[in-house]
């Protein structure tokens, strides 16, 4: 089971994988600044802005990876074609890649590695989402009947196809965020592992709380002069509210686990909002930067997926990340003390809360995560201290990047070394760890 | 599998629609004096062979259950395919119960291997075990599957004729005080829409009309259409073990029925020191009472 339980990485590092820098459009709230934005208008957006900072024009960039959780089916080719819609040389290649909220981080993680490999030089990684401009597709009655139509040779047979044509096929189906396997939303996953760890309303709108106000803070201090470029009238995140409270957020009323028999605890405060928006890293090695005269942010270190089997009620769905932690820990060799900065997406609060709780519990961690006791405390302080999804907001597929420019700039201005954790539909997590260069 | 002398073998598979036709004018002709119902079950063993599955109905099949269209055959849907066959059993003239209104309690199957969508199956039914139950009077329906020589697949449902009494004179039996419900954690929700009841109806060509609608679930004494137990039993089975390869076991039993349109939450776990079962319940969590239990082992 454990496949790489105990496998120190003991190879040598081929080369090493640094980040640049990185550039997001503000997000907005879903059917806001966006509303008629599509994916490839946002990942253009991106990729222009990050174009001009880093004077990529014409370039070619060894490859650009990116993803959009809701997609299209008319943007098979999403990245490429957004490629040829920026700046960079035509001869940029390209690739579109999807692991649903964890899409980000992954072609972070994917194209690092290409990197060390040495297989090329320089990438640009991240994704880009809208809850807004959703793709809709027609209902499965009436796919079966186009289908059904299409195939057919004979007048009869066309007539045959059409007449298994019924009214209520003519409504059309939008996306949901439920699983397809358990039939429930991801709020009320969460909802269950919320009861299963027992955190409390007051813990999650302190999270809450925390997220608006540290991101706030980052905006007043200019932190992402250099991490962003406006679009659509935004230059910042729609979503944030400087001016929320802890009493404020008391007043919401809560929105999942209300069927079940402990009281429901997540609000619309305490949840992100669906939300739209693009983010893209700059990723190069070391000669690529030097040669360049480009910035090196932090290192790439290493990074680790895990899944979990929410489908059998073993573990809550987005606790794939609390697996995948410890497995990249012992790899390297690191505990939690030998973190500075921890980077946990906020799907919701209780998400990071659970992820907490789980880490600090001796049983839960000998038993699920096969550990010999807790795998330690992290101080909060060091938690999402630019802020994070439940202020910034989440398009899907945006996160990654979004959360890999931030922690790599605060290393490379406060030094030390940082945990990146982001949890996906599916019971998946992707997790990395990113290090100064001094 | 070979057969046993005095099988009556059916030249093809049954149509249902025939074999519901011919329950009605049971009912119709017991109701009215002629016909007057036996006592015992009748040992007939009716037998089809040679039954090839029709790729397209399979596929319909699974993609309705959401299960992978594999070549290889959902436990349920044996089930499916040798139902015509049960059926047929028990609407035979002398058999003693009223087919209509019967209420399947619960199945049972013992899955030797798993079965080629491309085998021709040999399917034998059979009734046995009429005893008395506290609420009327039941019995087993037992399926037999074969490919080749070798049976690979059998299936025992359980199923209650309310209000007969086999002897009229006898007391009726205590009906157990059952512990209340307690709901385990939820793991998932069935949202169920007022159509499932025809589409599987569509796939499996059961169309007892307690099924399909509303008003064709009052004429036979409903609240409201409700959901087919083997469609819970399909999902449940496909749910629990996603890619079965060897032998399989499973068994539900059925509580509440599931009015149509209905929300089941689900709860599937797997059984501490079980071996690999697999339990599951499904409940309303608004009424607070079982729809079924059941567990699957898969080898």
């Amino acid at each position: 089971m454990a496949d790489q339980a105990g496998a120190q990485n003991t190879a040598p590092s081929p080369r090493t994988a640094v980040v640049i820098g990185g550039n997001r459009i503000p997000f907005a709230r879903s059917s806001g600044a966006y509303a008629y934005s599509s994916n490839k208008d946002m990942l253009i957006a991106a990729l222009d802005g990050l174009v001009a900072r880093f004077g990529l024009q014409g370039e070619r960039i060894g490859e650009v990876a990116a993803g959009a959780v809701l997609k299209h089916s008319r943007d098979f080719n999403l990245t490429r074609e957004a490629v040829l819609g920026s700046a960079l040389s035509p001869e940029t290649p390209a690739y579109d890649l999807q692991q649903a909220c964890a899409t980000g981080l992954e072609t972070v993680v994917g194209l690092s590695n290409k990197i060390k490999l040495g297989q090329i030089e320089s990438g640009i990684a991240g994704g880009v989402d809208s809850a807004s401009d959703a793709p809709i597709v027609v209902s499965e009655g009436l796919r079966r009947v186009l289908l059904d139509l299409s195939r057919a040779r004979t007048t009869q047979q066309k007539i045959k196809a059409l007449s298994a044509l019924r009214p209520k096929d003519l409504s059309p189906n939008a996306p949901t965020t439920g699983e397809p396997r358990t039939g429930l939303s991801m709020g009320e996953h969460q909802a269950l592992t919320t009861a299963a760890w027992d955190i409390s309303r007051e813990a999650q709108d302190e999270l809450a709380y925390r997220s608006h106000r540290n991101l706030a803070a980052a905006y007043e201090r200019g932190f992402f002069s250099d991490l962003m470029t406006p679009y659509r009238g935004l230059t910042r995140d729609a979503n944030l509210r400087a001016d929320t409270s802890l009493e404020k957020l008391a007043t919401l009323k809560p929105v999942f686990g209300k069927g079940l028999d402990t009281p429901a605890t997540m609000t619309a405060g305490n949840s992100t909002p669906l939300t739209d928006g693009a983010a893209l890293v700059l990723l190069g090695s070391e000669e690529y930067a030097t040669a360049n005269n480009l910035p090196m942010l932090a290192n790439i270190v290493d990074a680790e997926a895990a899944a979990v089997d929410f489908v059998h009620g073993e573990e809550g769905l987005l606790m794939g990340g609390v697996h995948a932690v410890p497995r990249l820990l012992e790899r390297n060799g690191l505990t939690f003390d030998d973190f500075d900065f921890f980077e946990i997406h906020e799907a919701f609060a209780a998400t990071v809360l659970s992820a907490l709780a789980a880490w600090e519990d001796p049983d839960y961690c000998k038993r699920v995560l096969g550990l010999d006791g807790a795998l330690g405390s992290i101080d909060r302080s060091k938690l999402n201290v630019n802020g994070s999804s439940l202020a910034a907001g989440h398009p899907f597929a945006a996160t990654g990047g979004r959360i890999v420019a931030s922690l790599a700039k605060t290393l490379s201005e406060q030094g030390g070394r940082g945990l990146i954790s982001i949890c996906a539909a599916g019971g998946q997590g992707v997790v990395a760890i990113l290090e100064a260069r001094n | 599998m070979s057969g046993i002398p005095g099988d009556t073998v059916l030249p093809a598979l049954p149509g249902l629609p025939a074999l519901y036709r011919r329950a009605v004018t049971l009912a119709a002709q017991r109701a009215m004096g002629r016909g007057a119902a036996p006592s015992g079950l009748p040992a007939a063993r009716h037998r089809v062979d040679g039954i090839r599955t029709d790729l397209a109905a399979l596929t319909r099949f699974q993609q309705l259950l959401g299960s992978a269209a594999r070549d290889q055959l959902p436990s349920a849907y044996l089930h499916t395919l040798a139902f015509p066959v049960a059926m047929s059993v028990l609407t035979r003239p002398d058999f003693p119960l009223p087919l209509l209104g019967m209420v399947h309690l619960s199945n049972e199957v013992h899955q030797d291997r798993q079965v080629s969508a491309f085998e021709p199956l040999d399917v034998v039914a059979y009734a046995e075990n009429l005893r008395p139950h506290a609420a009327g009077t039941q019995l087993d329906v037992v399926t037999e599957v074969g490919a080749g020589d070798e049976r690979v697949w059998t299936g025992r449902s359980v199923y209650l004729a309310r209000g007969v009494r086999l002897d009229p004179a006898a007391p009726a039996e205590r009906r157990e005080d059952r512990p209340p419900f307690a709901a385990p954690a939820p793991t998932g929700v069935w949202k169920l829409d007022g159509g499932i009841g025809r589409r599987y109806a569509a796939v499996s060509g059961d169309w007892n009309p307690i099924h399909l609608s509303g008003p064709t679930a009052k004429a036979l004494g409903r609240k409201a259409a409700i959901a087919h137990g083997m469609y819970l039993a399909a999902r449940m089975v496909d749910q629990a073990v996603a890619a079965p390869s060897g032998a399989l076991d499973w068994r539900i039993d059925f509580a509440a029925p599931v009015l149509l349109p209905g929300v089941v939450t689900t709860s599937f776990s797997r059984t501490p020191g079980g071996g690999g079962r697999i339990d599951a319940v499904g409940w309303s969590a608004k009424r607070r009472r079982p729809h079924f239990t059941g567990w699957v082992r898969a080898d």
